[in-house]
């Protein structure tokens, strides 16, 4: 498989993680803009303990998860009652602090008698830590492709489970989830959580694939992007958003043959298809669909 | 000292006209369908870059290109409404609200498209030096920015408080349901109303590009953004909010950037509608957003 | 031919069916009235009618012509107007501006303004607070002013929902003369209401809804007024 494949294969699973992040708390039904600040946390602060201080990649990628899910706890601590586009900008607002806060991030070390780190606008180039370590792009495809694989199950599992309905039960009724018990503010806390550590490890993966990130990476447009993997793949299933992710990165970037006008051609497939299926291909009705075909 | 702080008074205030005339297109629609079009930003910027090449291509008059400015946003926001919003009335807002982003992603590569260049010139509202104000500098063009805001702005007021159009418009952003009960013909009003906030999106649009004297592919999601934040922290759904906020937004960012620098004036504006929202600000959040 | 026909009507939120197959009618020039405990679906109902909602199945017929499912505004052009439960009046808009958007639709716009002053005459109180804000109106003012706008669209059939919620009793009477004196004038009424006994002073024909479904139909007398105000607050024993 030649590199440019290899390239498209991992991005596809390296969005697939922040497209889950949008998913995750669409189902519950809040709509964040801000998803791309976790993603630039995770990749600063995994690019930062990698290049800077020498940590392995997994304990970096732990630690960029933590960090991550902290950042997201914290923003939605004071926001989370605020309902629909409120909160959108709350998490847009938020996301946009971050975004300014990289600009401003001067992080810089000497190493091996040159300075690196993050510097500002100007980026933070060298987080080579996959290519000192040898590891090929192949073989960083598969751990992409297993720790996507690993939280998919694990999407999988929650949505079988009785945490799965009560999600889905916020995002339908949350009055309802709450006059049966359900504590719908520590839950959704929870979600953030896991949210922002899901979009962080996309996060320090994409800074490790790439070896160089600038803030402008995490602009709103990886939010917008995101949100619209999740909803245009459905919200029916977590296989939805990497629908999205492929239908995009997978169909049109790589076959280049709207090269030049692959937003024009995505953006129109996105909104023509919400017209019709407006919570996406694989929506509830379609997954479920699905399940009794195949059973 | 002093002479700083209100010579950036006074420029934060023309910046501000023009952030007072985004937020009320953003809140007119806002107000009548319970929706954020994030689409806004962009459809201004077709306008404007419509203009753009026209004055590339062809060269033309100040006016020309305002009408063209303010026609393209329309027709853009006309595509907008008809694809994102119609569709989606009385069911999913975040399908509207994401189908609205969809658009924003074909308007700015429409824009590389056809004008590939970064940056392109585009002609000043005033050429000349600005008028000097004892230690004061006065731009021509700030001035003819609040003044045209100013008449938007009342031509706006006097749509709403004395066409039959405008009783129909308030009384959707009050009652929907009595609004319909009373005969008006919701889905036309919405037509119409997005025909009208484009439009001042359109005016807007066109002060900012021809007092900069350029447009970048930037502009859709700035004008977006800016439009947003002073619709927010003027109270969601309000139209004299929206000039307020508008105004504020002016303000707060000409100080700050004069003590503080670029990035910390856009930090202190989020920060600002972060901790408002947070808050849970009463004046903030009474509109029902969906 | 009755003058409005609904049959089988069923209207749904989501999964849940509100009105489960409702058939009734009225006649013209008659007060027809709707009584039912909370919950039973009678605003449900008269939304359908008025268009705000859709019914899933189900006819309704209006002089002669099929209304169900069309957008609200072409229900008002046909000559059905809805006075709304609560009285939803537009609180930041004047009297005036209630008034004039009540006959939003009307074509003939020279009239417009001799039926605002017949409304002036026949709502007295209106008249005096023309200029003001409905919102600061009290509870019966603002029940005469949504009556008022919605009688601006002239229409041939009245619905009215729930008109003396959260109303005094004086001011109830007053409103329930109301509805008399427009009925003597010719109107045609369909009319919800708790108040059944009240209601079954001035209505010539009434229906007993309960959990989506009339359980009654039959003239004021034609059974025990007891009976009637136990199931339109509580609804049937067997129930």
């Amino acid at each position: 498989m030649d590199d440019y494949a290899l390239g498209v294969l991992t991005n596809i699973g390296l969005f697939s993680f922040i497209a889950l992040s949008a998913y995750l708390l669409l189902i519950a039904g809040e709509m964040s803009f801000g998803q791309q600040a976790f993603f630039g946390v995770g990749a600063y602060a995994g690019g930062i303990l990698t290049a800077l201080y020498g940590w392995p990649l997994p304990l970096a990628a732990l630690a960029a998860m933590a960090l991550g899910a902290l950042a997201q706890f914290l923003v939605a601590l004071p926001t989370l009652r605020l309902r629909g586009l409120y909160f959108a900008m709350a998490t847009l607002a938020a996301a946009e602090m971050a975004r300014i806060l990289f600009e401003l991030l001067h992080w810089r070390r000497s190493i091996d008698g040159e300075l690196a780190g993050p510097d500002g606008t100007q980026g933070f180039r060298g987080i080579r830590w996959i290519f000192e370590h040898g590891i090929e792009p192949l073989h960083y495809l598969g751990i992409v492709g297993v720790l996507l694989a690993l939280v998919l199950g694990l999407f999988v599992f929650v949505e079988r489970s009785k945490l799965g309905a009560t999600l889905r039960g916020i995002g339908q009724d949350p009055e309802l989830a709450a006059s049966v018990g359900i504590d719908v503010q520590r839950v959704k806390l929870g979600l953030a959580a896991a949210a922002g550590a899901l979009a962080a490890l996309g996060g320090v993966l994409y800074a490790h694939h790439n070896t160089y990130i600038e803030p402008r990476n995490f602009d709103i447009m990886l939010g917008v992007h995101s949100l619209a993997y999740a909803l245009i793949g459905g919200l029916g299933t977590a296989f939805g958003p990497l629908l999205g992710v492929l239908l995009d990165i997978g169909v049109l970037e790589s076959t280049r043959v709207f090269h030049g006008y692959r937003m024009i051609v995505f953006g129109g497939l996105v909104a023509v298809l919400l017209v019709f299926r407006p919570r996406g291909l694989l929506d509830e009705r379609m997954v479920l669909w699905i399940r009794q075909r195949f059973s | 000292m002093l002479v700083d702080f209100i010579q950036n008074t006074l420029d934060g205030l023309s910046a501000g006209a023009a952030y007072a005339l985004l937020a009320l297109g953003f809140t007119l629609i806002f107000g009548v369908l319970r929706r954020a079009n994030l689409s806004f930003g962009p459809a201004i910027m077709f306008g404007c870059y419509a203009a753009t090449w026209t004055h590339v291509n062809f060269g033309a008059g100040l006016l020309l290109l305002a009408l063209i400015t303010v026609g393209g946003a329309v027709l853009a926001g006309a595509y907008v409404e008809r694809l994102c919003f119609a569709p989606h009335r009385g069911g999913s807002a975040i399908a509207a609200m994401v189908a609205s982003f969809a658009l924003w992603m074909q308007f700015e590569e429409l824009a590389t498209l056809v004008m590939p260049r970064h940056l392109y010139a585009f002609p000043l509202l005033v050429e000349g030096d600005p008028l000097a104000l004892g230690p004061f500098t006065l731009r021509v063009d700030a001035l003819v920015t609040l003044a045209v805001a100013l008449i938007a702005c009342m031509l706006l007021a006097w749509t709403l408080y004395r066409t039959r159009f405008g009783l129909a418009v308030r009384a959707l952003i009050e009652q929907p349901s009595a609004a319909a009960l009373a005969g008006i013909n919701v889905p036309w009003v919405f037509v119409r109303v997005f025909a009208l906030a484009s439009a001042i999106g359109g005016v807007a649009g066109y002060l900012v590009v021809a007092t900069h004297g350029q447009i970048t592919p930037m502009l859709g999601m700035w004008a977006t953004l800016k439009g947003l934040l002073a619709m927010m922290l003027g109270g969601l759904g309000s139209l004299p909010g929206a000039v307020i906020g508008g105004l504020a937004l002016g303000l707060l960012e000409a100080h700050s950037q004069w003590y503080l620098g670029p990035q910390m004036r856009d930090l202190i504006a989020y920060l600002l509608l972060f901790v408002l929202l947070a808050a849970r600000v009463p004046w903030m959040t009474t509109r029902s957003a969906s | 031919m009755s003058f409005l026909s609904v049959r089988d009507v069923v209207t749904a939120y989501g999964k849940i069916e509100a009105l489960k197959g409702v058939s009734l009618e009225v006649a013209e020039g008659a007060i027809t009235c709707l009584l039912g405990p909370n919950g039973a679906g009678k605003t449900t109902l008269m939304m359908t009618i008025a268009g705000i909602l859709k019914p899933r199945r189900g006819s309704i017929r209006f002089a002669g012509g099929e209304i169900a499912g069309r957008a609200p505004h072409a229900i008002v052009a046909r000559g059905v107007a809805l006075v709304p439960e609560n009285r939803l009046v537009f609180a930041a808009m004047s009297v005036l501006e209630n008034l004039q958007a009540g006959a939003y639709q009307r074509r003939d716009r020279n009239a417009v303004g001799g039926d605002i002053e017949r409304m002036f005459a026949r709502f007295p109180r209106l008249k005096e607070r023309a200029a003001q804000q409905a919102g600061t109106l009290s509870g019966g003012e603002q029940q005469m002013l949504a009556v008022a706008r919605a009688l601006m669209s002239r229409p041939q059939l009245l619905l009215m929902d729930e008109p003396s919620l959260g109303l005094a009793p004086l001011v109830v009477e007053e409103i329930f003369r109301i509805v008399a004196e427009l009925h003597r004038d010719g109107a045609t009424i369909f009319l919800v209401e708790q108040n059944a006994h009240m209601a079954l002073k001035v209505a010539q024909h009434f229906y007993l809804m309960e959990q989506g479904k009339v359980t009654f139909s039959g003239d004021p007398g034609s059974l025990a007024e007891d009976e009637v105000i136990q199931r339109a607050y509580l609804g049937s024993a067997k129930s």
